[in-house]
């Protein structure tokens, strides 16, 4: 049974080599087909987003530029429904199934970590992973077909503890973080930035599946703490300002990256009023409901590419302003591929990249890469929620 | 004998198409037909339960969590080769069942499939809790993979042997005991039967396959992770057995390939709106709950002229 298993596999093995003699899986004379996972159902189907906006750059992109060096860029993105079990099988499918040429954009951390072993070892791309595991870009040694996108979680929270350093000397803050890698790498950076100066006087983890945190916030307010970080996402950060506003407590609200879009906001603004004025958080897409960017062409742009390719997408969601910036980012590093384009080419262009205008990210964001500095954005924007939207203030902010 | 001989005829049939579709689909499609595999292991276990003793669980995916975690720590921690972890799988979620069915004895119906839905939602959450050992919400993730042909063989390598168990025990007197406290217990406990032994029996036997499937699941997944054993899979089993009529080893088949590729291809081909699977295993329940009753009639009908007497039991 095994020998027939080993016999059948080696002949597999060598009619995939006989057949690979010119081009890389998913490339062929007129387009590219690659593909990812999103939650577009489940617990973290907010994120689903995150995959529709940038199907929707990409068929602009086609459709004005013709792809990239005459290639269309056919983007798959298939449903996991946040769990790794499915992110496994989905992406099994894109690459054994549909022979994509590189997997973008995957959601997720655990959702990430599931498949990273197996697509390293096939040597195909995990481009741009959509998550800020603070290994996926450490780790390169061990898994050289791997790159995110974001600024890590640690480097997150590392900006909200020297923000507070300098802000308060007596901070005495509460933490409510999402119990798994990264709501733990957020506290960990929050600790690393603080640097022995503002005390955590309370921290309060909750389970990803939890069906609210009230009792965690509860726990927290009696602490008496004067400031709150948020590190969870949507669905509970939203949970969390209710809470606050329930118990009467009126702490300096920080707010993760991943719950601070502007429809969460306007959601939690509607349901607390003022209590949401002040709070704190970081961004680096531009913010299409920012009064900043209301001439911005970039933001008239993705407005009209939304609404044509993606009709019901919510244009105040800020995950589809992500989701463009890190599809520009791939078709910029697909026109450094080479032509064609290789697994490789790909690789060696997404740990070369020095792009200051990306149109997506806050002016002045670079996208910079080495082959030993794999976190695409270090950078972020301090921002602050005043009169119904985000509002930049202070200048970049280093986030690595 | 006759029903030996047509067990006979499905287990070759079972065989040949074993050997036979590894040359006919592709590589993936094989590791699609291992994820049935995996279901078709864990409804045969509710099969055995819900058709053979009358007790009805929404809770196996709990009993697949289990397994499924013996067979995480066991190769994460102890470094065990994988599939050698399977039988050990069965017996961790086989003695979880055997605890569970003792309070099972006080509930039926509805109250049983209740306290086994709490199962299914508590499991995962003790799971998390218990992060030295499991991982957290992170899991337990795996190293090594094989190949897609391999994980269709042993999936369904164990799924013949399985299927082979379930008849052995079913035609045993365990099975023939089963049926009369399906019957009328009180009929049974009359005849010295002690009720309580064979009804927890059945609950371990059942939680045993399950926790394999769950081994398998862990295997196939390169890791056991907290999210994959939502409650949908509990309910998903429940289904899948109930469209095959609750009725035979075909059927669960059918039911088996219903609850994975509805999963897939219902996404893909009606809408990408969430919702839509669940959508369709709600339809197919009720639309089962309805064609069961003609299907199981005709079935009767089909087999008893077949026969050519009235349907008996053999031994």
């Amino acid at each position: 049974m095994r020998s027939i298993a080993i016999v059948l596999g080696a002949l597999a093995l060598a009619s995939a080599a006989a057949g690979a003699t010119r081009l890389d899986p998913g490339v062929s004379s007129n387009e590219v087909k690659i593909g990812g996972t999103v939650p577009l159902s489940g617990v973290a189907a907010a994120y689903a987003s995150v995959g529709r906006g940038a199907d929707a750059y990409f068929k602009y992109w086609n459709e004005t530029h013709g792809g990239v060096k005459g290639r269309k860029i056919d983007y798959e993105y298939l449903d996991d429904q946040y769990d790794p079990s499915k992110t496994v099988d989905q992406t099994r499918r894109l690459i054994q199934e549909d022979h994509v040429f590189a997997v973008f954009n995957s959601l997720g951390t655990e959702q990430n970590l599931a498949v990273r072993a197996l697509l390293n070892g096939a040597k195909v791309p995990q481009i741009f992973v959509a998550s800020g595991g603070l290994t996926f870009g450490r780790d390169y040694k061990q898994y050289p077909y791997t790159i995110g996108f974001l600024p890590s979680y640690v480097a997150e929270g590392t900006i909200y503890g020297k923000y507070l350093r300098a802000q308060k000397k007596k901070a005495t803050i509460a933490v409510l973080y999402q119990d798994d890698d990264y709501g733990k790498e957020m506290l960990r950076g929050l600790e690393k930035g603080l640097a022995g100066r503002g005390r955590i006087v309370a921290k309060q983890s909750y389970d990803p599946t939890a069906s609210d945190v009230n009792s965690q916030v509860a726990a927290l307010k009696s602490s008496k703490a004067n400031t709150f970080l948020i590190a969870a996402t949507p669905k509970y950060a939203i949970q969390a300002y209710i809470q606050v506003k329930k118990l009467g407590w009126k702490p300096q609200i920080v707010v993760n990256q991943v719950a601070s879009a502007s429809n969460v906001m306007k959601i939690v603004q509607s349901s607390v009023g003022s209590l949401a004025n002040d709070s704190v958080s970081i961004g680096f897409v531009k913010d299409p409901t920012d009064p900043r960017f209301k001439k911005d062409k970039v933001v008239a742009l993705y407005r009209t590419v939304l609404r044509k390719y993606q009709p019901s997408a919510d244009p105040s969601d800020v995950y589809n302003v992500y989701a463009m910036a890190v599809a520009y980012e791939f078709v910029n590093a697909l026109a450094h591929a080479g032509n064609p384009p290789t697994r490789d080419g790909l690789m060696r262009a997404v740990t070369h990249m020095n792009d200051k205008k990306n149109p997506f990210l806050y002016p002045g964001v670079v996208v910079h890469t080495t082959p030993q500095s794999r976190f695409p954005i270090t950078q972020a924007q301090l921002i602050r929620w005043r009169a119904g939207h985000w509002n930049a203030f202070g200048r970049l902010v280093s986030a690595r | 004998m006759r029903a030996w001989a047509a067990r006979g005829g499905m287990l070759a049939a079972g065989v040949v198409l074993f050997f036979l579709l590894p040359h006919v689909v592709s590589d993936f499609r094989l590791f699609e037909l291992a994820r049935v595999g995996q279901y078709f292991i864990a409804m045969l276990g509710l099969y055995v339960l819900t058709t053979y003793t009358g007790q009805v669980s929404i809770g196996h995916g709990a009993f697949m969590a289990i397994g499924g975690y013996t067979t995480g720590v066991l190769v994460y921690h102890r470094h065990w080769e994988d599939w050698r972890t399977l039988p050990v799988a069965a017996l961790v979620a086989g003695v979880a069942g055997l605890l569970f069915g003792l309070p099972a004895l006080r509930l039926r119906g509805l109250y049983l499939a209740l306290a086994t839905f709490a199962m299914a939602v508590s499991v995962p959450a003790i799971i998390k809790k218990w992060e030295s050992l499991t991982g957290g919400s992170t899991g337990l993730l795996f190293a090594t993979f094989h190949t897609n042909r391999w994980y269709y063989d042993v999936t369904w390598a164990a799924a013949g042997v399985l299927v082979v168990l379930a008849w052995i025990v079913l035609a045993s007197p365990v099975g023939r005991t089963w049926r009369a406290l399906r019957d009328s217990e009180v009929a049974a406990a009359s005849f010295g039967i002690w009720v309580p032994l064979y009804k927890t029996l059945a609950f371990g036997i059942s939680a045993a396959y399950a926790g394999l499937a769950g081994g398998i699941l862990v295997i196939l997944s390169l890791g056991a992770n907290p999210n994959s054993f939502p409650i949908q899979l509990s309910i998903y089993l429940l289904v899948g057995v109930a469209i095959g009529a609750f009725a035979s080893i075909p059927g669960i088949l059918v039911g088996a390939a219903f609850v994975e590729y509805v999963q897939v291809y219902a996404p893909k081909w009606v809408s990408d709106s969430p919702g839509i699977p669940t959508f369709a295993f709600g339809a197919a329940l009720v639309l089962a709950a309805f064609a069961a009753t003609a299907v199981s009639a005709l079935t009767i009908r089909w087999q008893t002229g077949l026969k050519r007497g009235p349907a008996k039991e053999t031994s």
